[in-house]
């Protein structure tokens, strides 16, 4: 008798296990979508008039990166500038002493660190082999691909320990982020929740 | 010939005989379910309604995935002892929304908020009319552990916490037997179950109000 019962109750551990399932698989790409946004709090986005944006996007892979400027590359870049110009900077070229300077990055590895991403140096060779200064916060840790944009404080650059701030920083992880169709909402989701960026 | 005869004798003595002896009394025993402590396994269907912060804080959707079965020893007094085995699984959908984090980061995202609980306890009923009724009204305390699965998604993101939790509850229920003497019934049951758990959203516990109907097989 106790066989027997001792029996069910296995049974029902597989029936009940077998249970479990995937409650996002519903979600559409662009609801599937996450946009985390976060920013130096010290910096004082009124005193930045001027910004320009690297010609190309950072490709991070395996802890390799390198540029591309593939079409959906481009519609990023273009969107970022028009939702910059949106909130009152002007748009000058990267030789024209921007005060801010934008960068877009594709990462693809996995477990990547953001803060110790090895990010291209446009803007650093601008300055002289300048490093990027990244708050602590701004390190997630991430097993899947995401664009990431950063905003660079170009107008107050640490001369000392040659390094320049990011002072915001965006991510957006999820599904569909190589679909050009979903380019300008995602663009415009991370600055739509920026308030504190607009200067005009 | 005599041979017929005999044989015709018999009978007619035995028939007439058998005839007037009153047919035995099977049934003026009591039932085996009477006289036996037996067992019943009773699988249940159940809606849960969220209660408490659990409801305010988190998911205040009535879930209707919840399934357990129940392996339930019942002895002669009014008492009866065994052991459940639950799935509940709690969700809701929260449209797209800005959330701030503790660390200065704002996260806009498509929330799908989930509890998964498996409880596993034993538990004691105790009958208000004997146990071979066709209605059997019962009174339930029960106590174990739960294996519970928190996972908050953001968007396709999963914030996720897994921990084992103890897990009790009080009830009051009723089982109905499909026929006199029968090995098959209903179940109906009303049960209060909490489970202490602290993770972000749930500060206080899961709790929930639980309705389930079940089928019970009993055998001795």
């Amino acid at each position: 008798m106790l066989k027997k019962a001792s029996f069910l109750i296995i049974s029902a551990t597989f029936w009940l296990t077998s249970c479990t399932n995937d409650p996002v698989n519903d979600l559409s790409d662009l609801e599937s979508q996450v946009y985390i946004t976060n920013r130096d709090k010290t910096a004082d986005f009124k005193t930045f008039k001027t910004f320009s944006i690297t010609d190309s996007v950072i490709v991070v892979q395996d802890e390799r990166s390198t540029t591309a400027l593939t079409s959906l590359d481009k519609d990023l870049l273009t969107r970022i500038i028009t939702n910059m110009q949106n909130l009152g900077y002007t748009y000058v070229a990267a030789d024209k002493k921007p005060d801010v300077g934008l960068s877009a990055a594709r990462v693809t590895n996995t477990y990547v660190n953001i803060a110790s991403t090895p990010y291209s140096s446009y803007w650093g060779g601008y300055y002289g082999g300048y490093g990027y200064g990244y708050p602590s916060y701004y390190a997630y840790q991430t097993s899947e691909s995401y664009w990431s944009i950063s905003m660079l404080d170009l107008k107050n650059a640490d001369t000392v320990n040659k390094k320049l701030n990011v002072i915001w920083d965006a991510q957006i992880r999820g599904s569909g982020l190589g679909n050009t169709g979903y380019i300008d909402e995602m663009v415009d989701s991370i600055f739509g929740q920026s308030n504190y960026l607009k200067i005009k | 010939m005599k041979k017929y005869i005999i044989i015709a004798l018999l009978f007619a003595g035995i028939i007439p005989a058998y005839a007037q002896e009153p047919a035995p009394k099977l049934y003026t025993l009591p039932s085996p379910f009477e006289r036996y402590t037996h067992y019943q396994v009773t699988a249940r269907y159940t809606g849960a309604i969220p209660l408490g912060s659990f409801s305010s804080n988190y998911i205040d959707k009535t879930s209707f995935e919840n399934y357990s079965i129940a392996l339930e020893w019942v002895l002669q007094n009014s008492f009866s002892i065994g052991g459940e085995l639950g799935y509940s699984f709690f969700n809701k959908r929260i449209p797209r929304a800005i959330y701030p984090t503790t660390d200065g980061s704002d996260i806009s995202a498509v929330q799908t908020r989930t509890l998964t609980q498996y409880p596993i306890q034993v538990f004691g009923n105790y009958r208000f009319l004997g146990n071979n009724s066709a209605i059997q009204p019962y009174v339930q305390v029960s106590a174990g552990a739960s294996i519970l699965d928190y996972t908050l998604y953001y968007g396709s993101l999963a914030d996720q916490k897994r921990k084992v939790r103890p897990t009790y509850g009080i009830g009051l229920g009723s089982k109905f037997l499909f026929k006199k003497d029968g090995n098959f019934g209903a179940d109906i049951r009303v049960k209060y179950e909490a489970t202490p758990f602290d993770y972000e959203y749930v500060d206080k516990g899961v709790s929930s109000l639980n309705a389930s109907i079940g089928l019970f097989y009993r055998w001795w």
